[in-house]
Parts: C-alpha cells; sequence; structure tokens
C-alpha cells in the first residue's frame, strides 16, 4: 500500500470531472467494501460448508 | 491455513486492480486540430496564414507555453507550425503556413513539449484544396524529440478515453468463463470415461454455472463499454455475436439438464452436449473473429488489443486483474460444487 | 424390417452402413405425409418471404431471406422422430450394430434429406424472388453453398436429433440445443452468400466454403466419437 500512495495523492484538474473532484475515490470505496463484504460472505459460506461436511462425514473430515 | 492462500490473493489483487482502475490518472494526447476559418492576424506569417484550434486532452501546455511544438508529418517530410497563443492547458492557436504545392494532402499531427512528451494525432488534418506533388520535398526540420515528464498514468487512447479503465473489468471475464468453462469441458470429457459415477458431471455443473455468471457480467461490462465508444449497447460484430452465442450455448445446456430426470442419464449426455458447446465456443471466440472485420479492438486479425497497446501501466493492472479474476472464479466454482453435493447429501 | 437383416456381426461394417442408410430412407418414403410435410413447409416459407419482400428484395434481403429459409427448412425437416428412434428399436439395433454404422447412416440419410430439400429450397426461392442478384456463375456458387451448408448442418443435427430423442425433451430441445451451436456455420454461409452476390470472384471466396467444409468434417466425427456414449444404455 505504500507504494500507492502517490498515486493515490496525484491529481490534475484537467482529468475530468469524475476523477478530478475525488467522486472516483468514492466509488473506489464502495466498489471495495463491496468486494471484502462478498470476500467475507465467501470465506463464511465455505466455513460453513466444511462444518456441515464434518458433521454429515465425520469418518473422512479430511477429505477437503 | 497455506491452501488458502490463493483465495485471499484472488481478492487482493482485485482490490489492488481496483485502486489502479479509480486512481491512476489518464495519460495526454491529442484530440483535434480544427479550422476556424479565419485568417491569421498575424503579421510574422504573411497574408494567407489560416487560423487552426488545437485541443488537447489532459495536456498541460500553460505550464511551459514556449516550448510547446506543432509538427506536420506526412512520410519523411515534416513541416513546424506557428503557435499563436496557448489558451490554456488543452487549448491552443496554430497558424498554418504552408506553400500551396504539397508532397500529401493527409497529415499526421504531432506535438513536442517537456511535460508531456511527444504526442501524435494520425491523420490530424486534411488539406483538400493543395495541389500534391509527391516529389516536393519540404526544407528539413530538426526535431528534438521531447521526454514525458509525467507522473505514473494510463495511455492516451483516442475514442477511448478513459474508458480504458473498464480494461480491466471487461476483459478478465471472458478470461475466467474461458477457464471455467475448460473445466467444465476437462470434467465432460472424465465423466465420459467413468459412466459409473456422476462427481465429474457435478464439477461441470457447477463450473457450467459460474462461467455463464462471468459471461454475462462480461455482455454487461462490454455492452457499457460500446455505448460509450463506439455510441449503441449493442453493434452487430463478431466479436459480440460470439460472446452472445457462446451465453446461449451455454444456456442451452443448463436447459438440457433441467429437462432429463435419470442422474446417470443426465451426466453423459450434458457432458455430450458439454463437449460440442466447448468446441463452437473455440470457434467463435478465438477462430472466427480472426477472419472478419470488427470494431472490436485489434480490429483485422486479433480479437484483443494488440499487443503495443498495452503499455506497462495498464499491464501492472491488466494482469493482476486477469489472475485475480480467475482465482475468483476457481473459488466460486469450488464452493458451488461442494454446496452442490452437501445438497444431494441432505436431499 | 424390409429386405435383408444384417444381424449377424459377421457382415462388414460396409454392409450394414449401406443397409442402415438404406433402411432409413425407406422408412422415410414410407411416410408420404412426412415427406409431403417437408416441401409444404419449405415451399410456404418462401412463399411467405415472397410476400413479405417480393421480387423488390435487394441483394442483402435476398440473401438474408435465403439462408433464413434454408436454416428453418432444415430444422422443420429433422425435428420428428424416426422409427428406428424408439426405444424398442434402439434395444434391438444395439445388439446387431455398432453406435458409429448407425450415426454415419444417420448422417448420410440427412445429408441427402437436406441436400434434397436445398434443391426444392432453391428452386422455390429463385421461381418466387427471382434471380436478379444471380448472374452467370454466380447461382451455381450459391447453390452449392447451399449445399455444403445443408452437409454441415446435416452433420451436427444428427447428433442434436439423437441427444434430443434420448432426453425424451419434445423438439423443442433440438431448437434450443441446435440453433446456438448451428450459427458458426450459419454466419460463414451468410458472409459467403453476401459476397457471390456482391460479385467476389469464386476463388477469392471459396475459403468459407472450406471453412464449412471443415466444420462438417469437425461435427461428424464429433458424433462419431461421442454417439456410443449417448446410444448405450
Amino acid at each position: 500500500m505504500i507504494g500507492l500512495t502517490p498515486i493515490l495523492l496525484q491529481t490534475h484538474p484537467l482529468e475530468g470531472w469524475f476523477f478530478s473532484s475525488g467522486k472516483a475515490l468514492v466509488v473506489l470505496a464502495v466498489t471495495l467494501m463491496l468486494l471484502v463484504g462478498f470476500g467475507i460472505w465467501m470465506w463464511r459460506a465455505e466455513a460453513r460448508l466444511k462444518k456441515m461436511e464434518r458433521l454429515l462425514n465425520p469418518t473422512e473430515s479430511n477429505k477437503q | 491455513m497455506a491452501q488458502n492462500i490463493w483465495k485471499t490473493a484472488g481478492f487482493a489483487l482485485i482490490a489492488y486492480v481496483l485502486i489502479m482502475v479509480f486512481a491512476v490518472p489518464m495519460g495526454p494526447g491529442l484530440l483535434e486540430l480544427r479550422e476556424t476559418g479565419e485568417n491569421t492576424n498575424e503579421v510574422v506569417l504573411g497574408s494567407n496564414a489560416l487560423e487552426y484550434h488545437l485541443t488537447g486532452f489532459g495536456t498541460h501546455w500553460s505550464e511551459d507555453p514556449e516550448q510547446l511544438q506543432v509538427i506536420l508529418r506526412s512520410k519523411k517530410n515534416l513541416a513546424l507550425l506557428n503557435v499563436i497563443e496557448v489558451l490554456d492547458d488543452t487549448h491552443a492557436r496554430i497558424g498554418l503556413s504552408l506553400p500551396y504545392s504539397l508532397p500529401s494532402k493527409s497529415w499526421d499531427v504531432l506535438i513536442n513539449h517537456p511535460i508531456d512528451g511527444t504526442l501524435l494525432l494520425e491523420n490530424g488534418l486534411f488539406l483538400s484544396d493543395r495541389f500534391v506533388d509527391e516529389s516536393i520535398v519540404l526544407p528539413k526540420v530538426s526535431i528534438v524529440e521531447a521526454e514525458p515528464n509525467l507522473p505514473f498514468h494510463f495511455p492516451y487512447q483516442p475514442s477511448i478515453l478513459e474508458t480504458i479503465r473498464n480494461l480491466m473489468l471487461h476483459v478478465p471475464m471472458w478470461f475466467t468463463m474461458f477457464v471455467l468453462m475448460g473445466i467444465a469441458f476437462v470434467a465432460s470429457i472424465r465423466q465420459l470415461a467413468t459412466p459409473k459415477a456422476i462427481a465429474e458431471d457435478e464439477k461441470a455443473e457447477a463450473a457450467v454455472k459460474v462461467g455463464l455468471l462471468f459471461g454475462l457480467l462480461g455482455l454487461t461490462t462490454g455492452s457499457v463499454w460500446a455505448r460509450f465508444t463506439w455510441g449503441a449497447w449493442w453493434v452487430d460484430d463478431p466479436q459480440l455475436n460470439g460472446a452472445l452465442v457462446t451465453v446461449l450455448v451455454y444456456s442451452g445446456y443448463m436447459v438440457l439438464r433441467n429437462s432429463l430426470e435419470s442422474e446417470r442419464l443426465r451426466a453423459r449426455l450434458s457432458a455430450v452436449y458439454n463437449l460440442f458447446a466447448f468446441i463452437i465456443l473455440v470457434i467463435l471466440l478465438m477462430v472466427l473473429p480472426r477472419f472478419s472485420e470488427s470494431l472490436h479492438p485489434g480490429k483485422g486479425g486479433n480479437p484483443g488489443f494488440n499487443s503495443y497497446d498495452l503499455d506497462s501501466a495498464l499491464r501492472a493492472a491488466f494482469y493482476p486483474a486477469v489472475l485475480g479474476w480467475i482465482l475468483i472464479g476457481i473459488w466460486m466454482y469450488r464452493i458451488n460444487l461442494r454446496f452442490t453435493r452437501l445438497n444431494k447429501q441432505l436431499r | 424390417m424390409t429386405g435383408s437383416s444384417p444381424s449377424s456381426r459377421k457382415a462388414s461394417s460396409w454392409t450394414r452402413y449401406v443397409y442402415l442408410t438404406r433402411h432409413a430412407f425407406q422408412m422415410e418414403l414410407r411416410q408420404k405425409n412426412g415427406l409431403a410435410g417437408l416441401v409444404l413447409f419449405a415451399i410456404a416459407a418462401v412463399y411467405t418471404c415472397y410476400q413479405v419482400a417480393g421480387s423488390r428484395a435487394d441483394a442483402d434481403a435476398w440473401n438474408a431471406l435465403a439462408w433464413v429459409v434454408l436454416l428453418f427448412s432444415a430444422f422443420n425437416a429433422v425435428s420428428k422422430s424416426w422409427p428406428d428412434d424408439s426405444p424398442e428399436m434402439r434395444n434391438y439395433l444395439i445388439h446387431v450394430v455398432r453406435p458409429h454404422e448407425w450415426i454415419l447412416a444417420r448422417i448420410t440419410f440427412f445429408c441427402l434429406l437436406l441436400c434434397g430439400l436445398t434443391c426444392i429450397v432453391f428452386l422455390a426461392f429463385t421461381l418466387f424472388l427471382g434471380t436478379e442478384h444471380l448472374s452467370g456463375n454466380q447461382g451455381l456458387a450459391f447453390f452449392g453453398g447451399m449445399q455444403l451448408t445443408a452437409m454441415a448442418m446435416a452433420s451436427l443435427l444428427a447428433m442434436i436429433q439423437a441427444l434430443a430423442v434420448r432426453a425424451n425433451g419434445g423438439f423443442g430441445l433440438i431448437a434450443v440445443l441446435g440453433l446456438p451451436l448451428i450459427i458458426p456455420v450459419i454466419l460463414i454461409a451468410t458472409r459467403y452468400g453476401m459476397e457471390i452476390l456482391n460479385g467476389v470472384a469464386f476463388l477469392d471466396t471459396a475459403h468459407n466454403l472450406l471453412f464449412l467444409a471443415t466444420l462438417s468434417a469437425g461435427f461428424g466425427a464429433l458424433g462419431y466419437i461421442l454417439f456410443p456414449y449417448l446410444w448405450s444404455d
């Protein structure tokens, strides 16, 4: 992340309204939140799947 | 834990790509050189000099206005134009005083500037009322190409402009779909080799489901991109038709699955259809576009971007995007597969 | 069954293949109304086009209508089941012939059926919509392209029809599964047709025909390899 900081800081008045007004960063924040939420959701889904697989097949619990 | 690193890596890569997509600025470029229809009032240029307006995109001309050079190029002939006045960062008034007889009517426009470097507008100027004599050689102009002095940026491309950022969200969808359909293809072959079990068929189904999702996302992102670069949500183009038909073929696969009751027969028949589907996918997305004219980037040959269109900044975002989306796709496929199996076990 | 039955495995593959092909034709010819239905569909489709576009159709429309009529006539022709497709018949045939003999016979039958149908479509089409866009050898080149397209469709649809029969999914399934798969063939065929109508020299556009032939050979080979999996229980 440290390497990306200079990229984040550079703005220019002529980058167009979306990118110059900082709106792009708001959109970035929202998309990042969505992405992280999706990742956590998948992680938890997998954890729950693993739990149920263990419940159903106690003998072969180390399958996955 | 160690075997789960790739899952986190997929999301980390996409997070990095999103930061690039929204935070990296665009590089400068030239938009147009337009005739104003007036003679310049500058005494130095003579009475027949015409005034032109040069428009740039994201350029920095006001920071060093004396250093701005505007050059015309046609094959080996170069001609220097006069910059009358730099209006602001992206607009300048240009005076054109060329002889009546010229080696060509169509000229490339170049600019040289210490910050923006050398920028090119291909066929930016067309002089319709000049006499063409190809033997004319214009007096030599010596020009030193300026090295751009710019921060990290995405390259400017005519008519694509800022939408180049969509490259990281559109193209990897097709790559991921391709990988998932490849997984389904291999699973289908193995299903045919093991007729007694249906494990491989479950894999193929899960992979096709997730692959279809990525295909639909690819169509959506492509449609939005087409709206902003070509002006229509859908255009008649081999690459687009191929993509749509691929999605239809795999929807047919899902219809076939749903119309079969017996598990083993379903496994066998859908495996057979899936082999046809994958071969059609390869023909439609990789073979046919190479044989037909296309609006799609890299027209006349390559269905994707040409390699020289991808500069280092784009590569730094594009390759991680491809890898990240593929990893996420594979993870989604594995969760889907385990969910289906568990569901069957519980029923 | 008619004729001498190839019931023993001693008979050569070729004999059984020829027998199966002939048998398919006998079955088809026995159902006169089925054949009449095909021809009627094709002619009705052409006549509808004539009513819509008349002889005013420009080259683009003429080309598009010709391929659309051919495509839908072909799908109509194969969207039914033959007596051979019944489970009882399959149970019998599975013991006397090999699956690849059966599929090759079916592909041959479809090829000849669709080529015959193409002749009717082409005749009816040129009769109603005129031949003003075809001059000299263009008609021959266009007709040849249609025949090759019919063969490519036959080699794919033989497999899709068998799949739909096996899935008991009704014949809507043939359209759902077959139409998307046939689109590459139609794309190439329409491009070829357009180039012929635009007066491109035959040799400059013949690569499209080569492409069509490759596709039909590919579909045939896939059917040959995969059909045994469809047939067995």
